[in-house]
């Protein structure tokens, strides 16, 4: 493991995710999303990690489809794409209709690495929205999870817990549900007439310690995926040359 | 009968337009002032009173080991630790692609335990290639000024002063060549200096770093000097340390920066045109016009002693010097009227240069710390930009029109406004500049310049907007999600007036060096000498009070206020030239 500042991990997955074909303006947003992730030691590397080789073999051209919109609720075909390629806009769209019509819904279905998507949902919770994500995380045992961000909060509350009834209709869900509040805080509160184990629970208070923390610290990385990054990060480097060279201005 | 109230009449400082201010011409020709970082850290250092003082100075007779400053403020305590080694003049370059350099150093909060000094130890010297501590809140590191270096050691060690002419062409014994922060190679991350009392200003705490690099270079010579001849070896004399600052020898690295970090650059800008609009607004008294003639022939003789190599700054140094003659000339003849101030500004406008033009404002801001000054706490921002996604798109396009007109007005299909091509090479990431279509690497352009980027997006809404008219800005962002981070951009940036510097970074014409200087005058730096158009020398701390003088904790601060446009001092009588300007 090795040490690294929060400002270097964005730095340098900024530069891999251009590396791997990711515009600017989406690079900014993927590296801000494992970033803050990792910040508060929810994994994003991790996340990062175990979908890198499909995000390197998706297709940068394709884009997440809108199959249904209206002034409140929109489902998105996130086409099987990381969310760090296919969330942000998603999200802007229903922040958009959220402003508009005090609470919007959307749903993305069909996307992956679905944990990374809460560095985004952070930024939006900054700009004074409140939220809720909820998603499956695995069918056996079923797993839910519940992401929720008090308005101008910068951490949220998380509930991750599996269901020991099942529903007779299980078929897997690769998607992701965002509800967007413009006055309403919807934060997750645990409240069932069903059994379910609760498996994670993360308050505010607790992450905004570990940030606190990782901001001191700094935040432990895997050596052979910063390396990784590197390689993918070199990408968007320019062989050097005596021409190049020059290109520096003349030497001092 | 009705009587009649008139309220006094509310005046508002009146800002300068962004055309004028942002023309990378005028921002390339800034000078430090007294909002400049440097200059409010040593204020903040006087009123504060800081101590610095040295816990290790190991040096071999060479000068080569290692020395600890721990600087103690009413906050916090820190340490300077700062690495000397030999270094073959064959490896000493000042291009970030060097692997080894004179002196490296860094600025760690806390104390400095024997582990943690091992680890600085191994790492700080390695730089880049180096993992560093995250207590380090900044690493840095030096290459002696060779000639300098030599002639005061020699000098000093026989017992007599080195000749001050030498400082004329370079002020100083070492230049940094990269001052890094912000979580650089594993140090801290400026977010946590955002609740820090001593350094949460941007660059407090690179500068702080740097001061006290100057000190060591003091403290280094005199060193080397006792060593060489113990018998005859003197100190430096007290007017020549003052008159000793830090170099730095700056190239395109620092040009990113620039427009990378629009809401900073405009936060710097904004407290810069406030500051100014204030001084004007001032009604002159007698005692002000004096004062700022007597900071004008200081300014002046600066100019006149002022030694670069550059041809081209030479020639806008003597226009300088031939430009404040006027203005003295101007101010010494013209009556105090309440709007004097305004009267100068606009005859400058019309009659002057933009670099005599600028000197004339950052002079006037000098006069009105109590309005000016505090105006050094709002050089910071949270730095953001969001998309807002619910805006009209048809909107979008008039903001376009409103505030990238600059933009939309130049002419990409003219070869001569696509001839650059900014890119990083695989040597350490060193941004570098190549020709388009005669130079490789152009698929991997950096998108730094914002005006074919602007005018491609307003292309791509206009035709949107043919299709779709009532379209927002998040349904044309589905559609073409490239143009997201522009966008966003553009939408951000419209809420602030001077984050934009208005120059086509493509041009064949543009010049790199404006960008540097822009910044390097908001940090503090003095003596501009380009070594081309896009490398540039300055200096740094020169003329500012000692150590010393700081922890004897004046009464009178005023050496810690004004100590820009330092004169050489006198060879022989020991009168300054500063003392004799101002008879």
């Amino acid at each position: 493991m090795m040490n690294v500042s929060f400002n270097e991990l964005q730095g340098l997955s900024r530069k891999a995710f251009i590396g791997i074909g990711f515009s600017d303006g989406h690079a900014d947003d993927a590296a801000d999303m494992v970033a803050w992730m990792e910040s508060f030691d929810l994994h994003g590397l991790e996340a990062l990690n175990a979908g890198l080789q499909h995000l390197m073999e998706e297709d940068p051209d394709t884009l997440p489809q809108i199959l249904y919109q209206d002034g409140d609720l929109a489902v998105i075909d996130g086409q099987d794409l990381s969310v760090l390629r296919s969330s942000n806009l998603a999200l802007e769209l229903a922040f958009a209709k959220a402003r508009a019509r005090g609470l919007s819904v959307i749903k993305i279905r069909r996307c992956r690495q679905r944990q990374l998507i809460m560095g985004y949902l952070a930024r939006l919770a900054g700009r004074g929205m409140n939220i809720t994500a909820f998603w499956r995380n695995a069918q056996i045992p079923l797993t839910e999870q519940v992401v929720g961000f008090r308005a101008n909060s910068s951490a949220p509350s998380i509930r991750v817990y599996s269901v020991e009834e099942v529903p007779e209709e299980n078929e897997p869900n690769s998607g992701i549900t965002i509800v967007m509040a413009n006055h309403v805080d919807l934060l997750p509160t645990m409240r069932s007439d069903f059994r379910y184990d609760l498996l994670a629970k993360h308050e505010e208070s607790d992450l905004m310690a570990v940030r606190d923390r990782a901001m001191v610290n700094g935040i432990e990385v895997e050596v052979s995926l910063w390396e990784r990054l590197k390689v993918l990060a070199h990408m968007t480097l320019v062989a050097s040359s005596a021409v190049s060279s020059r290109g520096a201005g003349e030497e001092d | 009968m009705i009587e009649l109230i008139t309220e006094p009449a509310q005046l508002t400082p009146v800002l300068r337009p962004p055309a004028l201010v942002m023309d990378l011409e005028r921002l390339g020709s800034l000078n430090a002032s007294r909002l400049s970082f440097a200059r409010s850290l040593i204020r903040q250092m006087g009123r504060q009173r800081w101590h610095i003082s040295c816990d290790r100075f190991e040096l071999d007779a060479l000068g080569h080991g290692q020395a600890i400053y721990r600087i103690q403020t009413p906050y916090g305590r820190y340490h300077a630790v700062i690495f000397s080694q030999r270094l073959d003049d064959s490896q000493r370059s000042d291009r970030v692609i060097a692997n080894a350099w004179d002196v490296t150093f860094g600025l760690v909060e806390g104390d400095v335990e024997d582990a943690l000094m091992t680890s600085l130890a191994e790492n700080i010297p390695l730089q880049e290639a180096g993992r560093q501590h995250p207590r380090l809140l900044v690493i840095s590191r030096a290459n002696k000024s060779v000639r300098n270096f030599d002639v005061f050691v020699d000098a000093l060690s026989k017992g007599s002063q080195p000749p001050v002419s030498l400082l004329k062409e370079a002020g100083y014994l070492y230049r940094t060549t990269a001052v890094y922060g912000n979580g650089k190679f594993g140090i801290a991350d400026f977010g946590r200096l955002k609740e820090n009392a001593d350094f949460r200003r941007p660059f407090s705490a690179q500068m702080t770093a740097v001061y006290v690099l100057r000190q060591f270079s003091i403290a280094q010579v005199e060193h080397i000097a006792r060593h060489r001849h113990a018998h005859s070896a003197v100190g430096l004399h007290i007017d020549l340390q003052r008159y000793l600052g830090i170099g730095n020898s700056t190239g395109l690295g620092m040009a990113p920066f620039l427009i990378n970090h629009p809401q900073l650059i405009n936060q710097w800008i904004h407290a810069r045109e406030q500051a100014l609009a204030l001084a004007k607004m001032q009604i002159p008294s007698e005692e002000d016009r004096s004062q700022l003639l007597l900071l004008c022939r200081r300014a002046y003789h600066y100019f006149v002693e002022t030694v670069v190599m550059d041809t081209h700054q030479t020639s806008r140094n003597a226009a300088v010097i031939e430009e404040l003659s006027g203005v003295i000339a101007w101010l010494e003849q013209i009556a105090i009227e309440p709007d004097l101030w305004q009267q100068l500004t606009d005859w400058g406008e019309a009659a002057l240069s933009l670099e005599s033009q600028e000197l004339l404002n950052a002079l006037l801001i000098e006069l009105y710390p109590a309005q000016v000054d505090v105006l050094e706490d709002a050089m910071g921002v949270d730095e953001k930009l969001d998309l807002t996604p619910d805006m009209p798109l048809v909107q979008l396009k008039q903001v376009i029109e409103t505030h990238l007109d600059w933009a939309l007005s130049e002419d990409f299909d003219d070869p001569v406004s696509c001839h650059w091509f900014w890119y990083r090479s695989v040597e350490k990431e060193e941004p570098r500049l190549g020709v388009r279509g005669a130079e490789d690497g152009v698929e991997k352009e950096l998108s730094l310049a914002i005006a074919p980027r602007a005018q491609r997006t307003y292309r791509a809404i206009s035709d949107y907007l043919e299709e779709h008219p009532r379209a927002l800005t998040i349904e044309f962002l589905m559609a073409q999600p490239k143009f997201m981070d522009i966008i966003r951009r553009i939408q951000t940036m419209a809420a602030t007036p001077y984050g934009e510097i208005r120059a086509n970074l493509w041009h064949r014409d543009m010049k790199p060096i404006h960008l540097l200087r822009t910044k390097l005058s908001f940090l503090g730096a003095n003596r501009f000498d380009p070594r081309s158009d896009r490398w540039v020398r300055v200096t740094f701390f020169q003329g500012a009070p000692l150590i010393d003088e700081l922890n004897e904790e004046p009464a009178d601060l005023s050496a810690f206020d004004d100590w820009s446009f330092p004169l050489m001092p006198s060879d022989s009588s020991g009168e300054s030239a500063a003392q004799l300007a101002t008879k």
